[in-house]
């Protein structure tokens, strides 16, 4: 009783969400049921995975083997279903699972080919992705597919459960929520750094993310009280928009744009500011919001971030709404008891969120479609 | 009453003869969600459509139809109103008072004096607290035309020290919980007296929350809790007096109509009747009971949460920065306003609770946080006071 998985991406290569999903989740399934991993050959990996990884070569799309160099992404997308699809082993193979459209067509015709049931789980929707701005057709039609055709969905919250449901007309009965988890012991160890009066950003800089409001939220803030220095970690096609609006209002030198930034050093400026903000438009789970609250720093989060649905220490504000999002900024800097309860609630909620949880959870959802 | 007890005060005591219900009556007036940019005056921070909407609600749901079952059966009660209910009631909703009113005036209810806005003063300055007594004295005299001789502090908080000042403030009787702590060594169905020399009632909480937490819960053993069957608890209880002490909500609103609890108010006088008890005021209890010694509180303590001291107020950082900022406001405005904001409520949607406790704070939170109530509290202090 073997799952094949299709997946994207796998750490230590470009990590978003759904590699760091795939890579914690079946590392733990892997331990109970043989898993195979298929993902595009990315040229470079860790020496070990606790499962059987199956690289595929992508030639469409692409100039050499790295993600960097995608030079058409559909056409290497096409390419990379076809040749999962081709190099599919299915001897013991009892179940499918594709995460996100990038790989739903190759679930769809191995179900077919193999007669295999299929699971598909959304990291997150074309709506998300595209921050409900033009949303590609195609694209859509490749998930509202894979949405009818699977056995069963998941999505990472019930916001996503609601989107895929209502415009893809799948029954809720057939979609599950499975939480993303965080590795707490990696935020928890090393020192505790002395918070600054620094407000804290990270993420891409793209529409989706609302790196707007961020920057709306800190002229307000600043408004009221000077001594606060802002962080935005990321890169991203509004990256130079975000600085020229700093220059335009006079805070540039209250600003500081790292750009990319990798785990340690992300770690460093989670435990040194006193606020997280992460001001999505549209963001089906929010992986950095549990980052943030292991690290005991206090989060401000937009309603249309998923993960604030099962989190109750921390402060939710309408993403446009940067007169509540400031305000809620200024008084956990202004007032250490509040920022303290945060704190430490906050920490305690966070580390609720296990990959075992998650884990454990997707393991339900195969034996509601094996109905064991 | 018609019996004669059993003076045995070693033993058991067999003949319970009265039942004492004791009714809670406030409402705050809750702060609107306050942001930093807003410039309004002290006046406006109030949110009156939610503070209307509840008591309205409130009213039509448990105030209006409780007062009106336990005048038609006849049943005595004791009310404390806080002057910010009654000033609710006036301007949202004055058929409440009438309703009130006619039970007064029945005989049936007794009025208590309480703090008028429902404070934490007795705990911080004894002469804030006097004058808030003194006012809400003068509110009950002018709405109702009555005087209290029975006094109870906000939530039953209660040591000493406050009920030898409700002592010198001319009240015969105090209230407060029985707690585990106090009741170990004191069966609280009995009179007492406070080491002041006044009369000290204590309630039965495990009775009182029967009714009041556990009436419609179906997963309880005592589910469904009949009339009859209460009473015959009563009966078997040791002791004179049965305390029942609970928040006047608990009819209609907490406990719903369709929970059939107007219905067991209604059934309560027949076996009450079968049983030899009768229901009286606080202020009579002395009258037809000896007290069974003096009972020292020094520890302050109250009805609230699982903890029954001042945990729900002060337990967390948030909730201390707060009362302090309270404490040192230097608002010289008006007096309504900056009493409005002393209101314990306003720091109880502050409290983290025990996770025990914690769906009893969601439920009566407005902000379903107690991060923003926090917010919106030093908001408002930020509107009153000089940084």
């Amino acid at each position: 009783m073997k799952v094949a998985v299709i997946g994207w991406e796998l750490p230590p290569a470009f990590s978003g969400g759904l590699g760091i999903h795939t890579y914690n989740v079946f590392s733990i399934l892997g331990k109970i049921i043989p898993v195979d991993i298929y993902i595009p050959d990315m040229g470079y990996s860790f020496p070990h995975y606790p499962f059987n990884v199956r690289t595929v070569k992508i030639k469409s799309g692409i100039s050499g083997n790295v993600y960097s160099h995608v030079t058409n992404f559909i056409d290497a997308v096409n390419d990379y279903n076809e040749k999962v699809v081709e190099n599919f082993k299915p001897d013991g193979v009892a179940l499918v699972h594709c995460h996100d459209w990038i790989t739903f067509s190759a679930g769809i015709e191995i179900k077919k080919r193999y007669n295999i049931p299929l699971v598909v789980t959304f990291h997150s929707t074309e709506f998300d992705r595209s921050a409900y701005f033009n949303p590609q057709e195609s694209i859509m039609k490749i998930e509202a597919q894979g949405a009818t055709e699977a056995d069963a969905v998941i999505t990472v919250s019930n916001l996503t459960r609601d989107v895929v449901a209502q415009n893809y007309h799948i029954n809720p009965d057939k979609i599950t929520t499975v939480y993303n988890g965080v590795k707490a012991s990696a935020y928890a160890q090393g020192q505790a750094l002395n918070r600054e009066r620094q407000v804290l950003y990270f993420g891409r800089v793209t529409s989706q993310k609302g790196p707007k409001f961020f920057m709306e939220m800190a002229r307000k803030a600043l408004e009221y009280e000077d001594n606060i220095r802002f962080v935005m970690a990321g890169t991203g096609d509004l990256l130079d928009d975000m600085k020229r609006y700093a220059e335009y209002y006079n805070m540039d030198d209250k600003f500081h744009f790292p750009g990319f930034v990798e785990f340690h050093k992300a770690i460093e400026y989670y435990k040194s500011s006193s606020v997280f903000v992460i001001p999505s438009v549209s963001e089906p789970f929010g992986i950095t919001v549990l980052e943030s609250m292991v690290s005991g720093t206090p989060v401000v989060m937009s309603r249309t971030t998923g993960v604030g649905e099962a989190i109750n220490n921390a402060l939710k504000t309408d993403f446009w709404d940067t007169d509540v999002m400031s305000s809620y900024v200024v008084s956990i800097l202004n007032h250490g008891s509040l920022m303290d309860t945060l704190s430490v609630y906050g920490k305690y909620e966070g580390m609720s969120f296990t990959w075992e949880k998650s884990a454990m959870k997707t393991l339900e959802v195969y034996r509601s479609v094996w109905k064991i | 009453m018609g019996k004669i007890r059993n003076e045995n005060v070693g033993g058991l005591q067999i003949c319970m003869e009265n039942i004492i219900f004791y009714f809670e009556l406030h409402q705050p007036f809750r702060l609107r969600p306050l942001r930093m940019q807003d410039q309004i005056s002290p006046e406006q921070i109030f949110w009156e459509e939610k503070n209307q909407e509840i008591f309205k609600r409130i009213s039509e749901n448990a105030y209006i139809p409780a007062t009106k079952s336990f005048m038609e059966s006849g049943i005595h009660s004791t009310f404390s109103l806080s002057g910010t209910f009654i000033e609710q009631a006036l301007k949202y909703h004055p058929e409440t008072i009438d309703v009130i009113d006619d039970y007064v005036k029945s005989g049936l209810c007794e009025l208590m004096s309480e703090t008028y806005f429902h404070s934490l003063s007795s705990i911080w300055d004894e002469e804030e607290f006097v004058s808030q007594v003194d006012d809400q004295r003068k509110l009950i005299k002018d709405t109702f035309n009555y005087v209290p001789e029975s006094f109870r502090n906000t939530e039953l908080i209660y040591n000493n020290r406050i009920a030898e000042i409700a002592g010198n403030l001319g009240f015969k009787n105090i209230i407060t919980e029985g707690t585990d702590d106090v009741i170990k060594d004191h069966n609280p169905n009995y009179r007492y007296l406070a080491p002041s020399g006044i009369n000290l009632y204590m309630r039965n909480y495990s009775m009182s929350d029967n009714i009041s937490f556990r009436f419609s819960n179906d997963k309880w053993s005592g589910y469904p809790l009949t009339a009859e069957k209460f009473i015959k608890w009563v009966t078997e209880s040791p002791g004179d007096i049965m305390n029942l002490f609970m928040d006047y909500e608990t009819f209609g609103e907490h406990q719903k109509k369709e929970t059939g609890i107007f219905e067991f108010i209604k059934y309560l006088p027949k076996y009450m009747e079968e049983n030899g008890l009768t229901s009286i005021n606080v202020k009579e209890i002395s009258k037809h009971h000896k007290a069974m010694g003096t009972v020292s509180i020094d520890k302050t303590i109250s009805w609230a949460d699982t903890g029954r001291d001042l945990s729900a107020w002060l337990g967390n950082s948030m909730q201390k920065d707060a009362f302090e900022r309270l404490k040192s406001c230097n608002y010289n405005g008006n007096n309504k306003i900056w009493g409005y904001l002393q209101t314990s409520d306003l720091i109880y949607y502050m409290s983290m609770g025990n996770p025990e406790d914690f769906s009893v704070h969601q439920y009566f939170n407005p902000y379903r946080s107690p991060y923003l109530a926090f917010i919106y509290y030093m908001f408002a202090m930020d509107i009153l006071c000089k940084k």
